[in-house]
């Protein structure tokens, strides 16, 4: 009797004892799967912020430099609008003193032939007006004026620079051969040769 | 020994043996706690290492940048050197032909 109750008192914490083994090997597998998980986790979050911050980089990266790029190419740009406009300036100068050149004559009168022509009449009234324009030298223009013409003198440079205007007798059909003028109609042409002429553009 | 001692040897040795096993429960879910503490110790840290490397790529992506900002200022400066250069030469036979340009066109 005492001894099979021995037995089964050693069998009941025996089984116990496995039970709790059983237990905590459990525990101790399912922290293991845990920690794994964890880990595998861990490294996922790891690449994913890493990646996320490659593409962030970049894009820091271009932003400063294309920033950059953009303000350079404006600076270079306003130099080279300076240089042109200074030669323009220069260009201006020089066609309002065109009245002290030798050129003067032969420019004045072609200037009022092409207007004369433009405006197609036997009767045109054509107004000059240059800078410090004499007397003498308007003896060569009224030359090429057609005999019902009518020549206005200007005290003043028209439009600023100098030049022609001719018109009908009623003012309807006018012709501005200004220097201001022909320098607005020939506007793209005069930029592209200040352009190759200084850049080699 | 009587029956009624074998029984009370019975019933101790079983309470005995639930302790055993309420005790092995209860480390059990104590390795269980403590392993998810871990868990998130390492997610904690594995995040702190990314943002630092983040802002370490960051930081290192803006200074390489800046540095070819430097560079792209240089070749800047040498082009508007070249142009104001290339306009001090120039200038006079450019207003020149433009001059020609407009009395003759």
């Amino acid at each position: 009797m005492s001894e099979s109750l021995e037995k089964l008192q050693n069998r009941i914490l025996s089984d116990a004892k496995n039970k709790a083994e059983e237990t905590i090997k459990d525990a101790q597998a399912k922290s293991q799967q845990i920690l794994e998980e964890a880990k595998q986790r861990a490294q996922r979050e790891f690449e994913d912020t890493i990646a996320k911050a490659n593409v962030e980089a970049e894009s820091i990266r271009r932003s400063i430099l294309s920033s950059k790029v953009r303000v350079n190419r404006l600076r270079i740009l306003e130099e080279k609008n300076r240089i042109v406009e200074d030669i323009i300036h220069s260009v201006e100068d020089r066609l309002s003193s065109i009245s002290k050149s030798e050129q003067f004559e032969e420019t004045a009168q072609r200037f009022v032939t092409e207007a004369v022509k433009a405006v197609d009449t036997d009767q045109p009234v054509v107004r000059i007006g240059f800078r410090d324009m004499s007397k003498r030298n308007l003896d060569a223009v009224s030359k090429v004026l057609p005999k019902g013409g009518k020549l206005v003198i200007d005290e003043k440079p028209i439009d600023d620079l100098g030049g022609v205007v001719a018109t009908d007798p009623e003012g309807k059909v006018v012709f501005n051969n200004t220097f201001k003028s022909r320098l607005e109609r020939l506007d793209n042409q005069l930029l592209t040769l200040i352009s190759s002429t200084v850049f080699g553009e | 020994m009587s029956g009624i001692d074998a029984v009370k040897k019975i019933v101790e040795t079983e309470a005995q043996a639930r302790r055993i096993v309420d005790e092995a429960s209860t480390k059990a879910q104590q390795i269980i706690s403590e392993t998810r503490e871990q868990a998130e110790r390492i997610r904690q840290e594995a995040i702190a290492r990314a943002q630092q490397q983040r802002e370490e790529m960051l930081s290192g992506a803006k200074n390489k940048a800046e540095a070819e900002a430097l560079q792209s200022d240089k070749e800047t400066e040498q082009i508007l050197n070249t142009y104001r250069k290339l306009s001090e030469e120039r200038k006079a036979t450019a207003v020149s032909k433009a001059v020609e340009l407009i009395l003759n066109a």
